[in-house]
């Protein structure tokens, strides 16, 4: 009995939406709308209204742009192609595009145009407000963080700047720049290196400038000339890239060894090079070691008082163990510390001899024995 | 022991003064010497002894190497040195094995013929007494070299059978001053066996006075060197001088021991980590390489002075030995 009393309801249910949503739309009558109806506009730009036509019967609706201003056009197309009239269904919307050129001397100010679409006995009409506005002039700006930076010959010089757009356009701008022979410029966006950059109207980028000197430049300041362009506009910076020495001190040896032998109680000398591989010279160099204790160590000479750039120079260090010292191999650490620069430290494997004294008592020992038993065979030998 | 000689007899002897070298004959003592030696039962017993020590060492050693993982630049060396359990290393033997055998070679060189009554009669030829004892020691230093250099080439070889690495030039150096540094150890013992074969008319007698001596030397030196260290350099405060004094003291008086001496000599040469015997400060090792070898020469610098004890001895008690004999009674 239940089941029965179920179905006619279930079916009811169902059915009452599909009752009533044509009879709702039924009752109106052709509609035209866009969702933005007022839009601004700069010269020389193009516009778009994306238009929605809808009524309740089916029906060929006829369009039309009457009023359009004196040398503007406007096109209407559906589906990509250039129509006149458009069949709308009751229950769809039928979507049509306007498409209003102005044209390219169009003075700035407000426009207003309708369109109408006309049907079966009735008609839509749909107001648009277009607002021509004057355009900036397209102007690169280039700035910088830091114009003026300092380094070593061997370093690399990063500028910061950033490249401004303030026109209304989107540029392409190409990166130059003018540096003096053998420098090497390089230009950085976003982590890439670039030669030329997109810059959005009324954007910006910032650019990583990388300036590297040629080997063996002298000391100085460098102009750097960078140039943004794109078309007429050009944006210009100068930078400085102010080279400054350091002295750079290495302590080696002559041949690269790293070893030697010196004997307990006995002075052994090696031979150490002092190198200035740096591009300045090297000022007041003091020789030191670190030596077990009881050890010493002295070095000739003891300090070296200049060392220009890619000179080098011999210093002979003295080194005697500590007469305690057990036999086997060292390590003693020598540097070489300039007055301004960081210090260079060599670490020398030292074998540790014993004298060879001791050896030679021992044999003497040997040869008093041998006399002992030499003295007993001559005194107590019988015939 | 020793055969009739059929040489012809030399000139008439002066009444004081000797004719000719001392020597004279010495070679013909050493080679029958050994010919007795090499043909004796004796012989034969040390000989097993010795094989069975240096093939079970070297059977334990080689086994324990080849577990190791990881490069060693000493490689052959670690042969004579490794020990495992319960067998001590092959020097650890060498140390109560080496006094043994040149005792039982050297404890009745002289009481022997005098016993068997031939020493009037081998000294009826022309030789000399010098040339009789020199003769017989040297006869038995080398049956002992001889028996050395055969379990050291037996190690050698069985090493490389079983490692498969051949030893390098400064392994090789090594282990041949080991050889000889090995012999000086038991030339000591020799020459203590002949001194108690002139010293004690008993072969028995003169056996059981090596050994005892040897074992003085194995057992109770180190615990004799130690008390006496404690009571002439007392620790009163606990200073660490006072320590290091009685330390050295005790390592000083320990090393009158030829056990002694020939052990660290053996460190010394078989071990080129080993920088120092003696106590080390740590001011000494201030920047020092741990673990980074000696060279040969400083290894053999090392252990000089153990071996120059060990050849002094050996000439000190053989001197005595000969003082005794030239001054003994031979006739029976």
């Amino acid at each position: 009995m239940r089941r029965f009393v179920l179905i006619p309801l279930v079916l009811f249910t169902l059915l009452t939406p599909l009752l009533l949503t044509p009879a709702a739309l039924a009752q109106g009558g052709l509609t035209l709308f866009t969702r933005f109806p007022a839009q601004q506009v700069a010269r020389g730009e193009d516009i778009n209204f994306p238009l929605i036509l809808r009524a309740g019967t089916s029906q060929i609706a006829r369009l039309s742009v009457p009023n359009l201003p004196e040398g503007w056009t406007a096109t209407l197309r559906g589906d990509g192609r250039v129509i006149e009239a458009a069949y709308v269904l009751p229950d769809e919307d039928t979507r049509v595009d306007l498409r209003v050129q102005p044209p390219e001397n169009a003075a700035p100010g407000e426009y207003r145009l309708s369109v109408v679409a006309e049907g079966n006995g009735e008609s839509a009409t749909l107001q648009l407000q277009i607002t021509v506005k004057e355009q900036l002039p397209p102007s690169l700006v280039f700035d910088v963080d830091l114009p003026n930076v300092r380094g070593a010959p061997d370093s690399t010089f990063r500028f910061n700047t950033t490249l401004r757009n303030e026109g209304d356009t989107d540029l392409t701008t190409n990166l130059l720049a003018e540096v003096p022979p053998g420098w090497f410029v390089r230009f950085r966006a976003a982590g890439q290196e670039v030669t030329s950059l997109p810059v959005r109207a009324n954007g910006s980028e910032s650019i990583s400038i990388e300036v590297e000197a040629p080997e063996g430049v002298e000391l100085g300041s460098f102009p750097i000339y960078i140039k943004a362009e794109s078309g007429d506009v050009r944006a210009e910076v100068t930078l400085t890239a102010e080279v400054v020495g350091q002295p750079q001190v290495n302590l080696t040896t002559p041949d690269g060894r790293l070893s030697g032998q010196a004997t307990i109680g006995q002075t052994a000398t090696y031979t150490l090079r002092v190198r200035n591989s740096g591009s300045a010279p090297a000022r007041n160099i003091t020789m030191s070691g670190t030596p077990p204790s009881g050890w010493t160590v002295e070095f000739q000479p003891a300090s070296i008082a200049e060392l220009g750039a890619g000179a080098e120079q011999e210093v002979t260090v003295s080194l005697r163990p500590a007469d305690k010292a057990v036999a086997g191999d060292y390590v003693v650490s020598f540097s070489a510390r300039p007055e301004e620069g960081r210090s260079s430290s060599l670490d020398f494997r030292i074998t540790v001899l014993t004298s060879t004294l001791w050896g030679i008592v021992g044999i003497v020992l040997i040869a008093i024995a041998v006399g002992v038993v030499g003295l007993a065979v001559s005194r107590f030998g019988r015939r | 022991m020793l055969a009739q000689r059929s040489t012809p007899a030399s000139g008439a002897a002066a009444a004081t003064r000797r004719e000719g070298s001392p020597w004279t004959g010495l070679w013909a003592v050493v080679s029958k010497e050994m010919a007795d030696y090499l043909s004796s039962t004796r012989m034969l017993i040390l000989e097993l002894i010795t094989v069975l020590t240096a093939a079970g060492t070297v059977f334990t050693a080689t086994a324990q190497l080849r577990e190791t993982v990881g490069q060693d630049r000493f490689l052959f060396l670690r042969l004579f040195t490794t020990s495992q359990e319960p067998l001590p290393a092959f020097v650890g033997f060498l140390v109560f094995l080496v006094p043994i055998i040149a005792i039982a070679l050297a404890f009745d060189a002289v009481n022997g013929e005098l016993n068997a009554r031939t020493m009037s009669r081998l000294l009826a030829q022309p030789i000399y007494r010098d040339a009789l004892l020199l003769g017989k020691f040297l006869a038995s230093l080398f049956t002992l070299a001889l028996v050395l250099t055969t379990i050291w080439l037996l190690i050698a070889g069985l090493g490389l059978l079983r490692l498969g690495v051949p030893p390098g030039g400064e392994e090789t150096a090594r282990l041949l001053w080991f050889l000889l540094l090995t012999i000086a150890y038991g030339a000591v013992w020799l020459a203590l066996g002949m001194l108690a074969s002139i010293l004690f008319r008993q072969p028995a007698t003169a056996a059981m006075a090596a050994l005892a001596t040897w074992l003085f030397f194995t057992v109770f030196w180190g615990i004799i060197a130690g008390i006496l260290a404690q009571i002439l350099r007392p620790v009163r405060i606990g200073l660490p001088a006072e320590l290091l004094a009685q330390a050295q003291l005790e390592q000083a008086l320990s090393r009158l021991s030829p056990n002694v001496l020939y052990t660290e000599a053996t460190i010394a040469l078989l071990r080129p980590e080993v920088r120092s015997l003696g106590f080390v400060l740590p001011s000494q090792l201030q920047g020092a390489i741990l673990g980074a070898p000696l060279p040969l020469g400083e290894s053999i610098m090392l252990g000089w002075p153990h071996m120059v004890g060990l050849i002094a001895g050996t000439l000190l008690l053989f001197a005595l030995g000969y003082v005794l004999f030239q001054r003994q009674e031979i006739r029976a």
